[in-house]
């Protein structure tokens, strides 16, 4: 048996029976060849259902966020998670028999919005077919109480350790030695990998792509892929970070140190947009989609008008309010820092010691149940 | 903490989440307190225990065999010595943080299962073989290195504390946590298996106008933070094995950066790539987070170092004193981001008189150093607190010096002295006292 029959054969081993009547979709034109292509992976579903975690919530202790929570979603009927707050059309849907199967999940996941025009659900679509039926699977796993089924649970590590281990490698023996370095260890990087994963952009302008987008192309993009969490003001829905306002709040009791208030360079915004943004689906945007989300955050922090457009020649002309007030370390200063004096041992301090503030008050620590 | 909640909600309580089954938890801790409860209080026995007169079940069947636990876990008995989370702290779990149960513990290590978390896109996990590591930018040759490449450098051990800068974060305004866990739970000692940094920077090769790195992993968040060249020349690794172990995938299996003494958001996880530049890049968790608001508005940046501190781990909230008065020992630990612990200091009566504690076990540079106090105790109340000073004369300030010098905003790098208060039935409460 070649090594690419053994690989093959341990991945399908692993994916369990019950998973594989989900792979219709993709797999109904080729039902003849049998190719791991074919079976829906609710493994790569349970990875991918990351994108749609901040939303919506699986498992034991799930509760609604901004959308429902999903156990049980494949058999429980639509519409029915308990004190979720869902849309006018989606109700109507459910009253004229909407049921989740594979075909009608997969057609809203594709794209919601025209799936079903006013649904609360603002997110653009999964374009990959593949990834749709991927995501059904493992909901297709997780059962009403939010346990994944016997039978139909995702690959076990065991399973993974089990495919490293079955690949077998010719001993390197007449790779040549390389002439780079003091030992001669690892190899040239590539230009083209270079450019993949150096995406750093500095306040001087190093590694600010070329581009450009307009508080308008941002706003739109921001409605769908960052209200549900930042507010659609920036104002922070839950405990997620507030975006905007804050001005002036430094010095008070509680201060908003927002990317208008405190944040100071307008560059950490584009290089942390397109490191990480949006949350749970890393670096699915264009360097134009960052440009105009960039602008329209600047949109809501009054920086700059709605006509406003951001592009790499304007880009350093934008200085954030805040960044005079950073100082460096001053710790040093502080007069236990390297205390010249030994500390004293005893009647240290006049009086005996009160209660002047107790935790128990607050009560805010977990039981730990 | 909560660095996503420094606009700050943090501080709203949850009503109704309760504390008042804490004592109780705190009684079966550790397991072996309650059974020994009724002995421990009484002088003398006056009939037979029957754990010692009866034949016990484990004293007749037989256990498991060898093959039962390839991979060993803690006794069923432990099973209260856990990590745990403080809900209310952040908005999602996977960017959150959960804490060192420090009041279960001993000794220096801190075991691999229980070194607290703190990631910002979940946990990534990656096969080793699918693992790269990449240096670029002022270098005469970028380079690419698998898992196996790094393997074939000189590796050196070494013992290092990490602590989150925002480890006591919340009690800036005052007692709130009420358990050494939650309240200096954000830390951990490891010994680690790798690679001097300075080893991979030289196969690179770094140009003289180098002098700023910034590590990157390869998680959902792709952090990253600027190092100065000379910390990463001084003593930096690239680690590989944690306690012996491969790094735990909740600490960034297959491989960390680790920065010793200095702030642990720093020690890059899932580490992937080493960009060398000529200035620090200012990114969201150097500008945003991990930045010192001062109470005159003005922030402090690039606050690296973790400065001396201390806490007592026993008695402390969650490990509350059982066994009456008489013999007593007091434990806890002390660390600092500038070299050794040189002593450490205790007070029972809230810091108006102090004794020194006795150190033991090794104490490595920037590592965590183990402390006891024992005494007879005369079942009276008790201001317990622990006072550190290091190797460089660095002396553990109190909660009220640091307030003084910035404010109550700074959210990270409170180093102040803890205060229990242990009742005389043996209980302990985070107080602030006068």
């Amino acid at each position: 048996m070649s090594d690419g029959t053994r690989w093959l054969q341990s991945v399908l081993v692993t994916v369990p029976g019950e998973v594989r009547k989900f792979s219709l979709l993709l797999c109904a034109v080729v039902a003849t060849v049998v190719s791991p292509l074919c079976q829906a992976d609710a493994n790569a579903g349970k990875v991918l259902f990351s994108q749609c975690a901040g939303c919506h919530a699986v498992g034991p202790d799930a509760t609604n966020r901004f959308g429902p929570q999903l156990n049980g979603l494949m058999s429980r009927g639509a519409g029915v998670a308990d004190g979720f707050d869902y849309s006018a059309v989606f109700n109507q849907n459910v009253s004229e028999g909407l049921k989740w199967n594979d075909v009608t999940l997969d057609a809203y996941l594709a794209s919601p919005m025209s799936y079903m025009p006013g649904t609360k659900m603002a997110y653009p679509g999964l374009q990959s077919s593949e990834a749709r039926s991927n995501i059904i699977a493992y909901l297709a796993t997780i059962n009403i109480d939010g346990r994944v089924e016997e039978g139909t649970g995702t690959t076990s590590e065991a399973a993974i350790t089990v495919k490293q281990a079955e690949e077998v490698r010719p001993l390197a023996i007449d790779v040549p030695i390389p002439e780079h370095g003091v030992l001669h260890l690892g190899r040239l990087a590539l230009e083209d990998e270079v450019v993949a994963w150096d995406i750093d952009v500095r306040p001087d302008g190093l590694g600010l792509p070329a581009g450009a987008g307009s508080v308008e192309a941002g706003a739109e993009l921001y409605d769908v892929q960052c209200a549900s969490c930042h507010g659609v003001f920036g104002e922070g829905e839950g405990r997620w970070p507030i975006l905007a306002g804050g001005q002036d709040t430094l010095t008070e009791e509680r201060p908003e140190k927002t990317i208008g208030s405190y944040w100071p360079y307008l560059s950490t915004v584009y290089d942390y947009v397109r490191r990480a943004m949006p949350f749970g689906n890393a670096r699915s945007l264009s360097d134009d989609d960052v440009y105009a989300l960039t602008a329209y955050l600047l949109y809501l922090n009054d920086e700059v008008d709605e006509s406003f457009e951001l592009n790499a020649d304007n880009f350093y002309s934008i200085r954030l309010p805040n960044e005079a007030n950073f100082i460096a370390d001053s710790r040093s200063d502080e007069s236990w820092f390297e205390a010249s004096v030994e500390p004293c041992m005893s009647d240290c301090v006049e009086g005996k010691a009160a209660v002047a503030q107790r935790a128990r008050v607050l009560d805010v620590t977990p039981d730990g149940e | 903490m909560i660095h996503d909640s420094s606009n700050d909600k943090s501080v709203a309580p949850i009503p109704g989440n309760s504390r008042r089954s804490l004592l109780k938890k705190g009684l079966g801790l550790g397991g072996l307190v309650g059974a020994t409860l009724a002995g421990a209080r009484t002088a003398q026995a006056v009939s037979g225990d029957p754990l010692i007169t009866e034949v016990q079940d484990w004293n007749r069947y037989m256990g498991d065999g060898v093959d039962a636990n390839p991979y060993g876990s803690p006794s069923k008995f432990e099973s209260e010595v856990v990590r745990r989370d403080v809900a209310w702290l952040t908005a999602d779990a996977k960017s959150s943080v959960n804490f060192t149960p420090l009041h279960a513990l001993d000794g220096i290590i801190t075991p691999n299962g229980l070194c607290f978390e703190r990631h910002h896109g979940g946990v990534a996990h990656i096969a080793p073989i699918d693992h790269r590591l990449m240096i670029n930018g002022l270098v005469d040759t970028p380079l690419v290195f698998t898992m196996e490449d790094i393997a074939r450098f000189p590796r050196e051990n070494r013992t290092y504390f990490l602590e989150c800068a925002a480890n006591s974060g919340m009690e800036w305004r005052g007692a709130q946590l009420n358990g050494c866990q939650f309240t200096h739970g954000m830390v951990h000692n490891v010994m680690y298996t790798g690679v001097p940094l300075k080893h991979l920077l030289a196969e690179a090769g770094v140009k003289t106008r180098g002098k700023w790195l910034l590590p990157e992993g390869a998680d959902p968040a792709h952090m990253t933070r600027s190092i100065p060249l000379e910390k990463a020349m001084d003593d930096c690794l690239v680690a590989f094995k944690m306690n012996g172990e491969s790094l735990r995938p909740e600490q960034g299996y297959p491989l960390r950066l680790v920065v010793p003494g200095w702030e642990g958001n720093m020690w890059i996880k899932w580490l992937r790539r080493i960009e060398v530049g000529d200035q620090p890049w200012h990114h969201r968790e150097e500008t945003s987070k991990y930045t010192d608001l001062l109470a005159d508005g003005l922030a402090r940046r690039f606050t690296w170092e973790m400065d001396i501190k201390s806490v007592i781990t026993n008695p402390s909230p969650q490990a509350p004193i059982l066994h009456g008065k008489g013999r007593t020992v007091v434990t806890g630990l002390a660390w600092s981001g500038h070299g050794k612990v040189k002593r450490v200091d205790v007070s029972v009566d809230g810091g108006r008189n102090w004794t020194t504690a006795r150190l033991d076990g090794p104490g490595f540079s920037k590592s965590l150093h183990r402390f006891y106090h024992e005494f007879d105790w005369g079942g009276q109340e008790m201001f317990l607190q622990s006072r550190a000073i290091d190797e460089r004369g660095n002396v553990q300030p109190t909660k009220n010096a640091l307030r003084l010098a910035r404010g109550e905003n700074s959210i990270y790098h409170n180093n102040g002295i803890q205060t229990w208060q242990v009742r005389p039935d043996g209980s302990a409460e985070n107080v602030e006292i006068s």
